[in-house]
């Protein structure tokens, strides 16, 4: 048995290697994509959320498995991103609630938690999903916690963990046609096994890690003119020790910190502390770090010492950010929206959003990111438009740990969504609530229907698509397929019905020219009389039409 | 004898006024250093033309006249021994009506035995026009100034307006239309519903989208609100958008049958350079505004 228990320690360099994996292996998650369009990203979504996770243990003392697991749940919940990413920061917060306290975990435990994972991700989204990432962590911590014997060992239970989500990653196309028909397994899950993966390699090689190979943490700047002659000291100083108990002084293993708290809370306040072993680790902050300093002397020695003028800190994180909230005028609404391309993005801020969130098909926003827009907008009522399949669950997350304002997430799936319900948005139709059943009522009223150039060969609804094609699609369907960009546009619009729609708007892509947007336009409008068809540079990538059927 | 005056911001056009007897001043806008005097600077106002070049992205500016041009247009009368009842475009849209006001004073002073009398329609466009035309009628049939005055307490407030604009930037620019929601600039087929009230000013009341929406809205307003309209005229305006017009009459006609007095108005350069091309509406006999 090489290790009968897992610790902060031993969590963190898991995390680490399990993001460090994942982060070699992105790519081909990125690949693992149901539409033959150049647009996956499950492998960057589920590596900047674990990423995020990874970044709140670096540099901090991990000594118990219970606040390691805590804080990579607590960096993962802020940089949850996509669908994958999202249900990805879920099992690790209900792995967290199930190390809650515990300084160590032996293999029960830590696989009771794993089994509170997958309550905390099935109860993330709101119609689950078989054949996905949900599936696979579910299949993998009930066969493992079932293999669990006396002679079990961390190993011995990450073995089987790993196991068996390759068996049920593989079993996925099984479950989920849309899998089988593209040839491909599910890509969150595949994205939770080369977690896993990593995090099994850390305890059969037997290198823990204290640091991340690939940490990107930056050295956070201090701005030193924020404290001047004048300046007051409002904060005081972060203050963080870790103290060896010394026999010399004290009795290591009989030594009670409760007095220390006590006094540590007359002196400042945020006061942590806990012992492990013949280490204390205290955290305060107090307007006199070196009376804390001499006073711990007394039952020790320091091995680390760190103090921060608070005042330096708290502009740099919070200042700014409250002063540009205050000074904004209040108001009753604010609209959050996401959009990528500068075109769209300028739509978006042209139909009133007071914040356009960065992100889109390929690049879905965070948890923070939200919050973030959320906290530049003085309002009482947020309605937030994700504008895309994968970003909705991350909206509602963002939505649930703001506190500031209500936030209401409108399910858009598709810009065009979006677009239709903004454009309607009329902050004197009704109360909050009112105006997101509009809302959601415009969004479900209005088609998108979008032409991208297809990246690869592929089967899919009835056609033939050849890499290099311009496939016309709408939700998860593919309607046409076409050599032309124009034509397969052309062709989309009639088989969604465009001579019934009041509007067509056509957002044109990166890749499309004015000219050739200008002639489909005029080739619509001949065509849909009674149509009003409108082009906007959108500007956006992969999308190369996105055309709103209203 | 009395000597019936309007502006041009009422939509009137010379024939109308010939027809209604009514003088017409000319209110300026101007693109560019080029202030346009309407019917002044020229003799048919070419719509389409004016209106691609606002579809072109100019954005013209409006502007009032000064108060020696008002006593060019009112003195003539005085001197002639005739009283004047200006029927004009609405006080609370421009600053233009001071210069008047003092143009008057002066007038009065040099004639004092001459009278001036003025009804202000608080409104502009097709409203106005409506009650040109029915204050026309009345002179035409012989109506002395107090029936016309009498008239006007009551009925200018029953002449209901409903249009909407294709583009916002004109309003944006004008900045006459209150409520106007919030910062949205882009419309992108999205149409606002605006109305005139009895305070003389534009208000935006909701939007539609799409065109058959947005008829569709203006249709159900004269539905809710149309008080004899067959005994009144129902004018439609258009500023080059003659479709829309004609959609707008079929939709009337199916609504309340043929018997209608219907006309297609085309919305003047000056109110235009406000609402902008595309803009399109109507007005009727209303139980209110």
């Amino acid at each position: 048995m090489r290790e009968e228990v897992i610790d902060g320690c031993l969590f963190s360099s898991m995390i680490f290697a399990g993001a460090d994996n994942l982060d070699a292996n992105r790519k081909l998650v990125n690949d693992l994509n149901v539409f033959p369009i150049p647009d996956g990203d499950t492998g960057d979504n589920m590596f900047m959320t674990i990423d995020s996770g990874a970044d709140e243990l670096s540099g901090e003392e991990n000594g118990e498995v219970g606040t390691a697991a805590a804080a990579a749940a607590r960096g993962m919940l802020l940089g949850a991103r996509g669908n994958s990413g999202v249900i990805l920061s879920r099992i690790f917060a209900g792995i967290a609630d199930g190390l809650k306290g515990l300084k160590k975990a032996d293999v029960e435990t830590l696989s009771k938690a794993f089994l509170l994972g997958v309550d905390e991700a099935y109860g993330a989204v709101s119609k689950p999903v078989e054949g996905t990432i949900l599936t696979v962590y579910k299949d993998a911590a009930g066969y493992a916690d079932s293999r669990i014997t006396d002679d079990s060992t961390i190993l011995s239970y990450f073995d089987d963990f790993v196991k068996e989500l390759r068996c049920s990653l593989e079993r996925t196309p099984e479950l989920l046609d849309v899998l089988k028909e593209a040839g491909v397994v599910d890509s969150g899950g595949a994205g939770f096994f080369y977690i896993a993966e990593g995090m099994r390699d850390v305890l059969s090689n037997g290198t823990s890690k204290a640091e991340r190979s690939s940490s990107k943490t930056a050295a956070v700047k201090v701005d030193i003119s924020r404290f001047t002659e004048d300046s007051e000291l409002k904060f005081g100083y972060c203050t963080e020790v870790l103290i060896r108990l010394q026999r010399s002084k004290v009795d290591p293993e009989t030594f009670d910190i409760k007095p220390l708290e006590a006094w540590l809370k007359e002196n400042g306040d945020s006061v942590v502390i806990f012992k492990d072993g013949s280490i204390v680790k205290i955290h305060v902050h107090t307007m006199t770090p070196g009376q804390v300093l001499n006073y711990c002397q007394q039952f020790g020695e320091y091995l680390t010492i760190k103090i921060e003028n608070m005042t330096l800190q708290h502009n740099e994180h919070y200042a700014k950010e409250e002063e540009t909230w205050s000074k904004k005028p209040h108001k009753a609404f604010g609209l959050v929206s996401v959009a990528a391309g500068k075109g769209i993005k300028e739509l978006f801020s042209s139909l009133g959003c007071d914040e356009v969130v960065d992100g889109g098909q390929s690049m879905n926003p965070s948890t923070e990111d939200f919050v973030k827009a959320f906290r530049k907008i003085n309002a009482d009522t947020i309605f937030v438009f994700p504008n895309n399949g994968n970003v909705i669950l991350t909206a509602n997350q963002a939505a649930q740990i703001y506190d500031k304002a209500e936030v209401l997430v409108v399910p858009s799936k598709t810009v065009g969504e979006g677009y239709a319900a903004i454009s309607m948005f009329d902050e004197n139709s009704g109360d909050a609530g009112f105006i997101a059943n509009e809302m959601k009522e415009i969004v479900e009223g209005v088609i998108t229907g979008m032409v991208s150039r297809a990246s690869r060969d592929a089967r899919r609804d009835g056609l033939d698509i050849r890499s290099g094609d311009y496939i016309g699609f709408a939700g998860d369907t593919v309607y046409v397929d076409k050599a032309d960009r124009s034509e397969a546009a052309v062709s989309l619009c009639e088989r969604l019905g465009a001579g019934n729609c009041d509007i067509l708007l056509i957002l044109r892509g990166e890749a499309v020219s004015e000219e050739e947007a200008e002639r489909l336009k005029s080739e619509l409008s001949e065509k849909y009389k009674k149509t009003e068809v409108i082009v906007m540079d959108g500007g956006q990538p992969v999308h190369d039409y996105i055309i709103v059927f209203e | 004898m009395l000597v019936l005056f309007t502006d041009s911001d009422t939509d009137i056009t010379p024939e109308i006024a010939k027809e209604y007897g009514y003088r017409i001043i000319s209110m300026p806008y101007s693109i560019e250093d080029n202030t346009v005097f309407p019917y002044e600077d020229f003799e048919k106002f070419d719509e389409h033309e004016f209106y691609e070049t606002l579809r072109g992205g100019v954005i013209p500016n409006t502007s009032g006249i000064s108060e020696e041009k008002y006593i060019r247009y009112f003195e003539p009368e005085f001197s002639a021994g005739n009283d004047i009842l200006y029927v004009h475009f609405s006080r609370a849209m421009s600053g233009t009506f001071e210069a008047m006001d003092s143009a008057v004073k002066k007038l009065k002073e040099k004639y004092p035995e001459r009278s001036f009398y003025e009804i202000d329609t608080r409104a502009i466009s097709i409203l106005s026009l409506n009650i040109c035309m029915e204050i026309g009628d009345m002179a035409k049939r012989g109506a002395g100034i107090d029936e016309i005055l009498k008239w006007a307490e009551t009925e200018v407030d029953k002449f209901a307006v409903y249009f909407f604009a294709d583009d916002l930037k004109f309003f944006k620019h004008s900045g006459r239309v209150s409520a106007l929601a919030g910062t949205m600039g882009t419309l992108l087929g999205v149409r606002p519903i605006i109305y005139m009230g009895s305070d003389g000013k534009m208000t935006n009341i909701g939007k539609e989208k799409g065109r058959s929406k947005a008829i569709a809205r203006l249709i159900s307003y004269a539905k809710e609100l149309g008080d004899d309209m067959e005994g009144h005229r129902v004018l439609i305006a258009h500023a080059d958008a003659p479709e829309i017009a004609e959609e707008l009459r079929q939709s009337l006609i199916s609504e309340f049958g043929d018997k209608l007095n219907i006309q297609i108005i085309v919305v003047n350069p000056t109110i235009g350079s406000h609402c902008g091309p595309d803009s399109a509406g109507i007005c009727f006999h209303s139980k209110h505004r």
